[in-house]
């Protein structure tokens, strides 16, 4: 495997306690959690080279995740068309997945696989560009969303 | 004799502005309360609507300057030549940005902008008539291991003194002057069980110009036990590199200094005496001083040690104080 560079500017790329159910036409639809960047400047989506998101062991299918950010929602296999789209360092992003029901209550295993090219430090002539680690693991109580 | 300012990049502060201890404005109190007289803004950082500057962003910016009295001088532009997945940014889209960010430069009331040598010396050169309308003179990073003597940065001297435009030069960032390593590293290196002798003898393979692949392999069977001093010799080679003697950079710093719009006060860790061991600041700053340079020296703590960063700027600002009220 290739060395990516992780920063550790953050404790953790997903925010605490930030786990909870969605609801849709007043029934549970999925869940969702916060997304940040662990690094000194934001980037443009377009850089994201790897993006899984696990739940309790399980692997999310792609056409179940949205990456919410700047009120606007994508799928992974969008992310190298978002050239424009700019993720604030600041501004955590929400990930929601689509499933059916949400998850059950109590604890959960997140995990997110995310790898991206920092696209200002090249490593070599061939389009290669320093590898960063933006993985995160966190267990975390889900609760419902208020109020939907 | 050099007209010089001080200012900071709130590039310092990040670690403190990614996990919310300090907001953009803290940042720029913070960094009034040290006695900058103007900041610079890593705009892909400070800018939630980057590469843009919003109307919102412009009103904080301005209520900071009412509230602190100052602003900022240096919009820090970033060349994403990777931006795409499948190749590089051509050099007409990479210019098509730079005029971007010259526009959001201009919008913030920056003068300066820092551009990274990404952008080709053609590139800069078709900047040039831009940055002169929008009153904005974008200087090239020098950013070890790059230096003022490098083909590269010679290349783009070329450029700028054919086209005669005062709008494109240079920025200098001190860590192309390092005569050592720096504090970060070697504390990292002895906290994973490098002995000081060790890294020493590293330390000396570098001054002695031993390459790189040599040096790693002559250190084969210690870094087999410590793998920290690899990493260690790595970056001795790599964005931290040092050499003993900067005679030849200095010069190639005089030589280039009618195009110096700001300096980059790269540091790593002042002491309690105020003194920087990897960058000669006794060194640098005089030669800066004895020239006609006139802008901003911008204080830029590269936080890899975890000292506190406001604590290691304030004390940055009263070194180069003292370095430079001695002349």
């Amino acid at each position: 495997m290739k060395y990516a560079k992780k920063l550790n500017n953050l404790d953790n790329v997903i925010v605490r306690d930030s786990l909870k159910n969605f609801y849709v036409n007043g029934k549970k639809y999925g869940y969702q959690f916060e997304l940040k960047l662990d690094y000194y400047r934001g980037h443009f989506l377009s850089v994201i080279d790897e993006f899984e998101v696990h739940v309790d062991g399980e692997r999310v299918p792609d056409e179940h995740i949205k990456f919410c950010i700047n009120g606007k929602a994508f799928s992974p296999i969008e992310f190298d068309k978002c050239y424009s789209e700019f993720w604030p360092v600041t501004e955590a992003a929400v990930i929601k997945v689509i499933a059916p029901g949400g998850l059950a209550e109590g604890e959960h295993q997140v995990d997110v696989i995310m790898y991206y090219r920092s696209p200002y430090m090249p490593i070599g002539d061939n389009h290669e560009y320093m590898a960063i680690d933006n993985c995160g693991s966190r267990k975390m109580v889900i609760t419902d969303q208020e109020g939907k | 004799m050099a007209n010089i300012k001080t200012g900071i990049t709130l590039f310092s502060l990040g670690t403190l502005f990614v996990n919310g201890d300090l907001n953009f404005e803290d940042c720029v109190r913070e960094a009034a309360n040290m006695g900058a007289q103007g900041y610079e803004i890593v705009a892909a950082e400070s800018i939630p609507s980057y590469p843009y500057v919003s109307d919102d962003f412009l009103a904080l910016v301005e209520k900071c300057k009412d509230k602190y009295g100052i602003a900022p001088i240096c919009y820090a532009a970033q060349m994403d030549r990777g931006m795409l997945k499948d190749r590089d940014l051509t050099e007409d889209e990479m210019v098509a940005r730079a005029i971007n960010d010259v526009m959001s430069a201009n919008k913030l009331g920056c003068t300066v902008m820092r551009e990274q040598y990404l952008l080709p010396p053609k590139g800069l050169e078709r900047l040039a008539p831009y940055a002169e309308a929008f009153n904005v003179k974008v200087g090239i990073e020098i950013h070890n291991p790059e230096s003022p003597i490098t083909p590269v940065m010679l290349e783009y001297l070329n450029v700028i003194e054919k086209t005669g435009s005062k709008y494109i030069g240079f920025i200098p960032d001190f860590g192309c002057f390092a005569t050592g390593p720096n504090k970060p590293i070697w504390d990292r290196a002895l906290s994973k069980g490098a002995t000081v002798e060790q890294l020493e003898r590293c330390a000396q393979l570098k001054y002695d110009q031993v390459p790189r692949d040599e040096a790693l392999k002559m250190m084969e069977k210690e870094c087999e036990k410590t793998p920290a001093l690899s990493d260690a010799i790595n970056s001795f080679y790599g964005f931290v590199q040092f050499k003993k003697d900067i005679r030849k950079e200095l010069d190639g710093l005089i030589r280039m200094m009618p195009y110096c719009f700001e300096m980059h006060g790269k540091f790593h860790y002042v002491d309690e005496k105020l003194h920087e061991p990897a960058i000669p600041y006794e060194e640098i700053l005089p030669v800066i001083q004895s020239t006609d340079f006139d802008g901003y020296i911008m204080t830029e703590y590269e936080d890899e040690g975890g000292y506190d960063a406001v604590l290691q700027c304030t004390r940055h600002i009263a070194m180069m104080k003292k370095i430079l009220g001695a002349q």
